[in-house]
């Protein structure tokens, strides 16, 4: 907890160094302004006061020095205060904006984003609510930390020189009040800080399954319990809401308590030393008003304490995420004239308790288009995912070339046209983005669009039919120049004169390249001079073209 | 003072909550107007001692002063305790209303907002009403009492104290509703640019795989950089304008107590006679307005305090009411009447056509499927052969035309919904007495009932959803109709006949409409109805 407390706090430093500091202290100037402000004012009322009484005296009481001084600290407070503010929460709110791209960058390495990826919605809480509640860390802690120091030592220094050492009291009065408040704050708040995180967070995923699965929720006749489980996270919020409020209320009468208490000693601690001729009537009024002032950055740094729990936590997710993984293995290179190559390779599915590949070697030379085939679950899907990298093997060794993958299910972003298809090449021109359109058979589509490249999809590619989208994916790979296509059922689901068009097209581009497609449909095994046939994880035919027994594999293949 | 928004206080039909925060205010309130007696027992003793009296005479009122303050700090925390707890029901309420409301909506209402905007508008956002109720209601009523009972303290010994504090407070609301106009608006700005990077960062989070294999993860990350920023810069609009208002406040706060702070300052001095009933003030009188200046304007202060909490808040509870004020409502609550005996789905002069989109995509359609028949909707894609499975099952709604049907439905979607948990799960999808672990077995022969997978099917090919969709619709004994939308599009030949297999099998009994563009899949069935084209 400390040690990722500490590293957040580093980063802020580095971020953003010098106006955090900067706002620490414009802050400190607001309170003591403040203070300073209410004692001046009893001071100069009761000096008057005494000064009227003795007809002699008021007229060589210098009332303008006193006067200007009420009246340039009044100012001062306030646009210290304003300027504290704006201060403060741009420097917090940049480095939270740059934490924002860190922290999505290292949620996108694919040893971490793996295990997250099953839950985007948790993935999404981390990059906004947990970094949302890092500011408190600077605005609700540090600010008025430092505020109440400032104000402990220019309390403790200014009423010893006006009172002596009885006003080293104030300075420690306030600090001894303000940490204890503090650490009761902190330690009441974080438990039911990490609940209403973890609440919060409960209710918000479960509202993203009950909309992302209103369909099915619907029809399974769930919906209404799928309602109240989100009603029950709510119910858990406010059962960490309400423990958060007591510690608040009971936080908030010992610092009624302590500041009642403060200014009745101060009262008679004034009323000793003026009995005694040590100081003035004037001086007593002072240090009441002092004393209702210094309770000013106790308060702030109360209410701090008690909403402290939540950023706690976030801040050891942060932290946690952040931290360096071990590096990924840099796709190794293989021999030239090889496109791909798995030597030994073992590999298993997260919680399965067999191997699915055990020992698997398969090579593809440069410029070789291969076919895998195979049933469902044979190891199609996991094979592609070892030479992407999106899945580690556990022993043995895989090369490639550089590679672009068409996948069975590629993401189309809620965006325009352009920008997803410019995610392959961001350096394409328009000519180039309806030239890849055209190959991908959506040339037609496109043009019809009012809006053209510029037209907006929606969540998921919805705008789109099925094999609109499958197209759209389609134009984007064919956008990535690489030596290496991995394409996973490239024409699945389009129909029948599209699809073939498609895959003409493909066949013309691919002549250069290597290519390895996983497929069940005999029109793309047929872009294949070589057939493999995958069965539970193992190879159980490999021909070529020229070879027995390929026309035979390629006819018990699913036709058009 | 703004009135509170229609429909949040007044017609929300929850009396008690409303009571309790009026109470709580009311207690708060009152706290505050103890302060009075404690500064007339602090300026009292000021002048006891000017006057030498002995530190015995001042230890009853310094002990009364405390008891007092004692009493202030219980009352004032009872009212808070109500108001949070009032303020914390009512965003409860408002939730189970969003919720309900969601129910009643169209499934497939294009209108709907995204899934991840839904998800932070309910969780995140709807998270500002209690701090607004809970603070910003108690200030309003601690203006109109507290405020105006200080006043008159101060103006019974002076009226011209009592005059400077009129004059600064009037120009505080007149500059906060200045400012509160353009804060409204820059709030509303800022919670869109929050939702518009929640819904970017969502949609980008789902294709992180997609994402790594384009290697695109600079031009992502550059771009959400971009929209934090915009995010960032449209917070520090907002803060600004908060800011400045509760500059203003204090601007006219810290001169209206340093006015009289002079102004009481001189008079006590003989320099200005005028300004009081009748003769000079006494040093207690002084110190006594001195003493209430600052109290004064201590709720216009937290009144600023609580102008972004309200401008959050209103924002929250506008666009909760804008979720709820929609009229689209299901067809369960209009309901058809069920068809003749003997047919299972009657469409009748079907008309639809997606917004903005230019012509209907389903103009004068009819079909009418008999009890047991299986039928196929044969077209290409995008002729609206979904859209017309889509009105079968009143996930949305025809322009003209209806639409009657008999019995449960059972669904395997084009893009299933797959949840983060086991596949036994996602088949009975929490409904009991579904037999999910037979139909796992039957349909996705060698998985484990009890093996997880990620949301959006992380961990199972394309053909395994789609199987997983179809188990899920046989899981339901009551589904008389089911409706299936290109089932075999992504399997092998030899799953795909098994499951046509399946299909026809399990449907004994049952009505069968399917959606394909497949003939092989089509010819399975006991009709085929072209579509479009």
């Amino acid at each position: 907890m400390k040690r990722d407390l500490l590293t957040i706090l580093a980063l802020f430093q580095r971020a953003a160094g010098r106006p955090l500091l900067l706002g620490l202290l414009v802050a400190g100037v607001t309170v003591l302004a403040g203070v300073t402000l209410l004692g001046l004012s009893g001071w100069f009322i009761t000096a008057t006061g005494i000064a009227g009484l003795a007809a002699g005296a008021a007229l060589g009481f210098d009332v303008f020095r006193p006067g200007a001084g009420v009246r340039g600290l009044a100012i001062l407070r306030t646009g210290a205060r304003y300027g504290e503010r704006l201060l403060t929460h741009d420097a917090t709110l940049s480095v939270v904006a740059a934490l924002r791209v860190r922290l999505f960058r290292a949620l996108a390495r694919p040893g971490l984003a793996r295990a997250l990826v099953q839950r985007p919605g948790r993935l999404l809480f981390r990059l906004t609510g947990d970094l949302d509640a890092l500011d408190a860390l600077y605005l609700r802690l540090m600010v008025p930390l430092a505020s109440l120091l400032l104000m402990a030592l220019a309390a403790g220094t200014g009423l010893y020189l006006l009172i002596g050492w009885s006003g080293v009291g104030f300075g420690l009065y306030l600090l001894v009040l303000g940490l204890a408040l503090l650490g009761l704050g902190v330690r009441g708040s974080l438990a039911p800080g990490g609940q209403r995180a973890a609440a919060l967070e409960s209710l918000r995923l479960r509202v993203l399954d009950l909309t992302s699965g209103r369909v099915e929720w619907r029809l399974a006749g769930r919906a209404q319990a799928m309602r109240d489980l989100a009603l029950a996270a709510d119910r858990r919020l406010a059962q960490a809401d309400e423990r958060l409020n007591r510690l608040d209320i009971t936080t908030g009468i010992i610092q009624g308590v302590a500041g009642t208490a403060l200014m009745a000693g101060a009262l008679l601690l004034g009323a000793t030393l003026v009995a005694g001729n040590a100081i003035t009537p004037a001086v007593a009024a002072l240090l009441l008003l002092v004393s209702m002032g210094l309770m000013e950055p106790v308060a702030a740094l109360r209410r701090g304490a008690v909403e402290l729990g939540r950023s706690l936590r976030a801040a050891t997710r942060v932290a946690a995420d952040l931290r360096p993984l071990p590096a990924p293995a840099t796709p190794a290179r293989p021999a030239e004239g090889v496109a791909l190559r798995l030597e030994g390779v073992r590999f298993r599915h997260e919680g399965a308790g067999a191997a699915l590949f055990d020992g698997l070697s398969l090579t593809v030379e440069a410029g070789q288009h291969v076919a895998i085939l195979g049933e469902s679950g044979a190891g199609k899907s996991s094979l592609l995912a070892l030479v992407t990298g999106e899945q580690r093997a556990e022993a043995g060794s895989i090369g490639t070339l550089p590679w672009t993958l068409l996948g069975q299910e590629t993401a189309l972003f809620q965006d325009d046209l352009r920008a997803n298809l410019a995610l392959a090449d961001p350096t394409a021109d328009d000519a180039r983005l309806i030239q890849v359109l055209a190959d991908a058979g959506l040339a037609d589509v496109v043009a019809a669009l009012p809006a053209g490249l510029d037209s907006l999809l929606g969540e998921g590619g919805s705008g789109l039919s099925s094999g609109q989208r499958r197209r759209l994916a389609l134009a984007r790979f064919l956008l990535r120049d690489r030596p290496l296509w991995l394409l996973d059922e490239p024409t699945d689901g389009l129909d029948l004169p599209t699809a073939r068009d498609v895959l003409a097209r493909l066949k013309a581009r691919a002549a250069a390249r290597s290519l390895l497609v996983v497929t069940h449909l005999r029109r793309e095994a047929m872009l294949a001079d070589r057939l493999i046939r995958l069965e539970k994880g193992r190879i159980s035919l490999d021909v070529r073209r020229e070879e027995a027994g390929f026309e035979e594999a390629l006819t018990g293949l699913r036709g058009d | 003072m703004a009135p509170l928004p229609p429909g949040i206080m007044k017609d929300r039909s929850k009396p008690a909550a409303d009571r309790q925060l009026k109470l709580g205010a009311l207690c708060q309130s009152l706290a505050d107007l103890f302060w009075i007696a404690q500064a007339w027992i602090l300026a009292t003793a000021v002048l006891a001692m000017v006057n030498g009296t002995g530190v015995a005479a001042l230890l009853g009122p310094a002990l009364g002063f405390a008891a007092i303050g004692m009493a202030r700090t219980g009352l004032d925390a009872a009212g808070r305790r109500l108001a949070f707890r009032s303020a914390r029901q009512t965003l409860t309420d408002l939730r189970r209303d969003a919720l309900d409301h969601l129910g009643r909506r169209m499934p497939l209402d294009p209108t709907l907002p995204a899934s991840g905007t839904l998800a932070a508008l309910l969780a995140e956002q709807a998270e500002a009403v209690t701090p607004y109720l809970q603070r910003y209601v108690p200030v309003r009523w601690r203006l109109m009492l507290v405020c105006p009972a200080l006043l008159l303290a101060v103006a019974w010994h002076s009226w011209a104290a009592g005059l400077i504090l009129l004059v600064a407070a009037p120009l505080i609301p007149l500059f906060m509703a200045l400012i509160g106009i353009r804060a409204k608006k820059a709030s509303e700005e800022q919670l869109m640019a929050v939702g518009g990077m929640n819904g970017l960062l969502m949609d980008r989070l789902r294709g992180l795989p997609t994402i790594r294999a384009l290697e695109a993860e600079d031009a992502v990350a550059g771009r959400i950089q971009t929209l934090a920023t915009k995010v960032k810069q449209q917070t520090m609009a907002v803060l600004r304008i908060a800011f400045l208002s509760s500059a203003v406040l204090e601007l006219f706060s810290a001169l209206g107590v340093a006015l009289v702070a002079v102004y009481t300052g001189f008079h006590l001095l003989g320099q200005l006679e005028w300004g009081t009933w009748a003769g000079r003030l006494d040093l207690a009188q002084g110190l006594f307005i001195l003493l209430l200046a600052p109290a004064f304007f201590e709720p216009w202060r937290d009144l600023a305090g609580a102008w972004h909490d309200r401008a959050s808040g209103e924002a929250a509870i506008k666009a909760l009411n804008a979720l709820t004020g929609t009229a689209a409502v299901a067809a369960e609550s209009q309901s058809a009447p069920p068809p003749p005996a003997g047919t299972a789905l009657l469409l009748n002069g079907i008309r639809f056509a997606y917004p903005g989109a230019a012509a209907p995509v389903i103009d004068g359609f009819d079909l009418s499927v008999r009890a047991g028949e299986r039928v196929a909707l044969l077209g290409p894609s995008g002729s609206g052969k979904s859209t017309l499975l889509a009105l079968a099952a009143g996930l949305l709604q025809a322009e003209q035309g209806n639409v009657q049907r008999q019995g449960h439905i059972g669904w395997v979607g084009h893009r299933p919904f797959l949840q983060n948990a086991s596949l036994a799960a996602n088949v009975s999808l929490g409904r009991a007495g579904s037999d999910a672990g037979g139909l796992i077995r039957r349909l996705l022969p060698g998985k484990e009932a009890a093996r997880r997978i990620g949301e959006g099917g992380v961990g199972l090919s394309g053909g395994e959803a789609v199987r997983l969709a179809l188990a899920r619709a046989l899981a339901d004994p009551d589904a008389a109709l089911i409706l299936a939308d290109e089932p075999t599009a992504h399997l092998d030949a030899d799953t795909a006949a098994a499951i046509a297999d399946v299909l026809v099998e399990a449907t004994a009994g049952r009505t069968l409409l399917v959606a394909t563009h497949d003939p092989a899949l089509a010819a399975r069935m006991d009709r085929v109805v072209e579509v479009g084209a």
